[in-house]
């Protein structure tokens, strides 16, 4: 698989990792790795936020369009 | 977050259910609206669990917090300024109702307090108060605390449930099924009016739920399976 961000400029670069949103191919100069913070309990439990965060790959797009959250 | 800052909103979850639930006794009690109260009691119960259920757990209530930490699912520590918090929140929301009704909250409306019905012997109202609560700690475990639960619910089961519990229970022992719900009024009673329930009533409101919650948690955990809860 390759890179399609690089293919939309005409470039052929082989992808490292996929998008977890769209699925998008992706290599190591577009993909966007962040580290997410999971809450866990509720009702009757406090939510409390886990001490490993879990890692999540997303395309430059989509990073941005979560950005926002 | 830290322990203050959770026994807080315990305390304040507390307050709002007395203001509500007491507030409702105290305006519906002469005219016999069961419904009315039990209602109040019930949507107070589901809404607060909805808001504060992710901050501090929103119990609002000793006798849950202790079946809780009896089941190792509850930080004792946590369990102890829990219930301070609690107890200290229902005296504060029964003072509010004086300051918002006027002393009619007290002479008139008794401000919510519980007491078994005339004719109602101390057991009859223990058996009551051990029963509505064992109801109610059995939903808690099966609609929150169980692993397989489905998310979302707890606030709704448990609220119908309160409401449910006081429907029956309500013109027996009065429907505290809260500890806390019953020492607030009963204190404030105390430091207004002289008033003794705090020696004589509330054992029976402390004994009845905490026995009854405890026998609940346990029987569930003993069907359930450790694993699942």
């Amino acid at each position: 698989m390759q890179c399609y961000v690089c293919k939309q400029n005409g470039v052929d670069r082989d992808a490292v990792g996929i998008c977890i949103v769209c699925g998008m191919g992706l290599c190591s100069e577009h993909i966007v790795r962040s580290d997410v913070e999971i809450q866990e309990g509720g009702y009757p439990f406090p939510s409390r936020k886990l001490k490993t965060a879990v890692p999540r790959i997303l395309c430059p797009e989509c990073a941005k369009a979560f950005g926002g959250r | 977050m830290d322990l203050l800052k959770r026994s807080l909103a315990e305390g304040i979850g507390t307050l709002l259910l007395v203001f509500i639930g007491c507030g409702t006794v105290c305006m519906l009690g002469e005219s016999g609206d069961l419904f009315g109260i039990a209602a109040a009691f019930g949507l107070s119960v589901m809404v607060l669990i909805y808001t504060l259920g992710a901050v501090c757990g929103c119990h609002i209530n000793p006798a849950v917090s202790v079946a809780l930490c009896a089941v190792r699912k509850f930080p004792v520590k946590d369990t102890a300024a829990y219930c301070a918090a609690q107890c200290i929140g229902a005296a504060l929301g029964a003072l509010l109702l004086i300051a918002v009704m006027g002393m009619e909250a007290l002479t008139v409306g008794g401000l919510g307090m519980t007491a078994p019905a005339p004719g109602v012997s101390y057991f009859q109202a223990f058996l009551a108060e051990f029963i509505g609560t064992f109801v109610l700690m059995l939903v808690i475990m099966g609609v929150a605390v169980d692993r397989r639960a489905s998310p979302g619910f707890a606030g709704l089961s448990i609220g119908g449930t309160v409401l449910a519990v006081i429907l029956v229970i309500g013109n027996i022992s009065g429907g505290s099924i809260n500890p806390a719900r019953t020492f607030g009024p009963d204190l404030i009673a105390l430091l207004f009016a002289g008033s003794d329930a705090l020696w004589t009533t509330f054992p029976l409101y402390a004994v009845g739920p905490v026995l009854g919650a405890l026998c609940a948690a346990f029987l569930y955990r003993g069907i359930a399976g450790r694993e699942n809860i």
